[in-house]
């Protein structure tokens, strides 16, 4: 098999040769993708020196079966920030499911190696965390259920919960736990914090997650693409359509299907939309956190004023069921996209008035400024992205670093502070918003007619010579999501799903907050959480 | 030195949103009538999240922004359950949830109600078949309203608290 390679992906494939002793199998190479597989000493060698090289660890997902290999397959994605491409370096467990740890060398591995153990049973020498992640205590001992031998369905619960999930010990004078949650007390998801505190301030946090873990990965194991774009709609509500896309143009990769123009453009206006409404939520939210309802008021009065463009555009609040592997399932209606461009115009003045008065308070900047600092230095070895990472001197955005879809021809204006502050996280949602307007009023400008959905395709109107039915293949798509990077990685066998993963912005952002709160009082952590907004569904899974 | 007349002479912070809705309104003053026949003053709600993908959250959450703001249709959404007269249940119910909601209802006063927001609150939707959930709400409580949707709309889950209240008062 000939493989095509563009320039960047052939300087990182020799950065990574120069550093290993041996020459690393290449197994498949894409635009912005490249599968790499070493030898198990090659592969020691090799990932510690991505590290010094500011390499950050985007993905560490398993695979059992693949491509008729024996047993289970890891894959370690690598991302250098502001490149395009993904190294994704490949390694087989065999079947003494042992491998080892590389927590120590990206911190990130840590939630990513319990996930796999979970999953998988696979075990890590070495890793410092050997708790179970998503199975909580009902689940039995020794399940593993994104093993293809289980087979899914209801299970028998463990009837004498194990042990007690252990958290992290802080003693000392004056120290005592606060422990909150899965239920909060407002109209949120479910999550558990565990606060040891001295007084006021925080002196550590541990979360714990979960509580929502569904199985959309196990799920979406034997469905064809069409049937799993609810599932990736499901991943998590508020970005449907960015997790809807992602899924898709991983599949389109695979397939090899070109996207029509019309559609690339019209999916972009709707992740913007979709990017606006979310930053609407923390923009009146995080005033709600502070008690000032006359400044949040506007902003939750813009937000549903958007849902309801979203409506008229695609008949869902939320952008859902128009998304399709291969295009858009429907146009858009002329008349409804017509409007977009008064409705931003009318959307900008009310944004700057409500803003101005937000920014303009010295009481809500007494809040914001100085509190939940997360430190840059933080950004790359925990993978975080989006506007944290933004407000935090990191200006890493995959619309522009590693362009999909119509972003390789509209690049958004980027915002960057660099407090790493509540202040800062506010300030960079106020100037996306700006820009997610400025883009969609481009993208409507002289939008081109034609067909939104790609002929190819096939499955959709029950053409043999489609090429999803039938297609065996793998790829990765990386997709900025109104929270930052989301991550799909999809494996067809025969025209069917054989395994999904996804990993959200969020999924790596949570541990963020583990070190953004220290220090600050306790009231401040709402603030601090918002300022984040961090999705418990889209890290359940 | 602030000049105090300026207090009158600056414009005015609280302005008219034009966003009337005849049926949202007359839909609210039906459940503002029906309210008092069986729950005092006010209905008290308690929101939980047994496993949703959050957008019924945010629309739950909706019915309190200037567009629909149904507290003054008598409807308030309560921190504890405690104070809860219905609890609003969204979500299939996960495994790993599942105790928490069942000491959430427990914690409730009697006598209590119990509505189902979004398709896989009533019977599991998507997630039918997964190891993961036990499947709707109604597996372990007792469910007294459903309301389907992917997500319902704000509307459509007013439309659901009014039939609750209905329903309670007979």
């Amino acid at each position: 098999m000939e493989i095509k390679m563009n320039e960047d992906i052939k300087e990182l494939l020799l950065m990574v040769t120069s550093i290993a002793q041996e020459k690393p199998e290449l197994l498949n190479a894409r635009e912005n993708e490249i599968y790499l597989k070493f030898s198990e000493t090659g592969f020691i060698e090799v990932y510690p020196s991505l590290a010094e090289r500011k390499f950050s660890l985007i993905g560490l997902f398993c695979a059992e079966s693949f491509e008729k290999r024996e047993g289970f397959t890891l894959f370690y994605a690598f991302k250098q920030e502001g490149m395009a491409p993904v190294l994704i370096l490949v390694r087989e467990t065999g079947k003494e499911k042992m491998t080892t740890s590389i927590a120590e060398a990206f911190p990130s591995a840590s939630w990513f190696e319990r996930e796999v153990r979970d999953g998988f049973g696979i075990e890590f020498d070495g890793a410092f965390d050997t708790r179970r992640l998503f199975l909580h205590e009902c689940y039995p001992e020794d399940f593993h259920p994104l093993q293809k031998a289980f087979k899914n369905g209801p299970i028998r619960q463990a009837e004498s919960p194990r042990m007690e999930y252990k958290f992290r010990q802080v003693k000392g004078e004056g120290m005592y736990q606060i422990p909150v949650g899965p239920v909060h007390a407002g109209i949120i998801e479910p999550g558990h914090f565990r606060f040891s505190v001295i007084g006021e301030p925080i002196f550590s946090l541990e979360i714990r997650l979960f509580y929502k873990h569904r199985g959309i990965e196990k799920l979406a194991e034997g469905k064809s693409p069409s049937e799993c774009v609810v599932l990736a709609e499901a991943v998590s509500g508020d970005e449907s359509m960015a997790n809807a896309t992602g899924f898709c143009t991983a599949v389109e990769q695979i397939c090899g299907i070109n996207v029509p123009e019309r559609a690339e453009r019209l999916r972009a206006i709707m992740l913007e939309l979709e990017r606006i409404n979310s930053l609407l939520g923390d923009l009146g939210g995080m005033a709600v956190d502070v008690g000032f309802a006359l400044v949040a008021s506007p902003f939750h009065v813009m937000r549903e004023e958007v849902f309801r463009q979203n409506e008229k555009l695609t008949d869902s609040r939320f952008l859902r069921g128009i998304t399709v592997p291969g295009g858009l399932k429907k146009d858009i209606p002329d008349s409804a996209l017509k409007e977009l461009p008064p409705f931003l115009e009318k959307f900008t003045r009310d944004f700057e008035s409500a803003y101005n008065r937000a920014i303009s308070s010295s009481s809500l900047i007494d809040r914001f400024a100085t509190t939940g600092v997360i430190r840059k230095e933080l950004v790359s070895p925990l993978n975080l992205t989006g506007p944290l990472a933004r407000a935090s001197g990191c200006p890493a955005d995959i619309r522009i670093d590693r362009p999909y879809g119509a972003y390789k021809d509209f690049a958004p204006q980027n915002s960057l502070r660099k407090n790493g502050d509540v202040l800062a996280r506010y300030e960079v949602k106020a100037d996306e918003v700006r820009a997610s307007i400025a883009l969609i009023l481009r993208l409507t400008e002289n939008l081109p007619k034609g067909p939104v959905f790609a002929e190819s395709a096939g499955y959709a109107g029950n053409n043999s010579s489609g090429n999803i039915s039938g297609a065996t293949g793998y790829s990765l798509a990386l997709v900025e999501a109104p929270r930052g990077q989301s991550l799909h990685w999809v494996y067809l066998k025969n025209g069917l799903v054989d395994r999904y993963k996804v990993r959200t912005a969020s999924f790596c952002n949570w541990q963020a907050i583990e070190h953004a709160v220290l220090g600050n009082i306790v009231p401040d952590f709402p603030l601090i959480n918002k300022s984040l907004n961090l999705s418990y569904a889209g890290t359940d899974l | 030195m602030v000049n105090p007349l300026s207090f009158f002479l600056r414009p005015k912070v609280t302005e008219t949103f034009e966003f009337r809705d005849e049926e949202l309104e007359a839909l609210g003053a039906e459940i503002r009538k029906e309210i008092p026949k069986i729950f005092g003053h006010s209905l008290a709600i308690r929101e939980l999240d047994s496993g949703s993908d959050n957008s019924t959250e945010i629309e739950i959450s909706n019915l309190g922004n200037p567009h629909y703001d149904v507290e003054r249709f008598g409807i308030s959404f309560v921190a504890s359950p405690r104070h809860a007269d219905v609890l609003m249940v969204t979500g299939a119910v996960t495994l790993n949830m599942a105790e928490a909601v069942k000491k959430t209802y427990e914690a409730m006063p009697h006598p209590k109600y119990v509505i189902a927001v979004g398709d896989d609150a009533c019977d599991g939707g998507i997630y039918k078949g997964s190891y993961a959930v036990l499947g709707g709400v109604d597996k372990i409580l007792p469910v007294d309203v459903k309301i389907p949707g992917n997500p319902p709309s704000p509307k459509e889950i007013l439309q659901g608290i009014f039939a609750l209240v209905k329903k309670a008062s007979k």
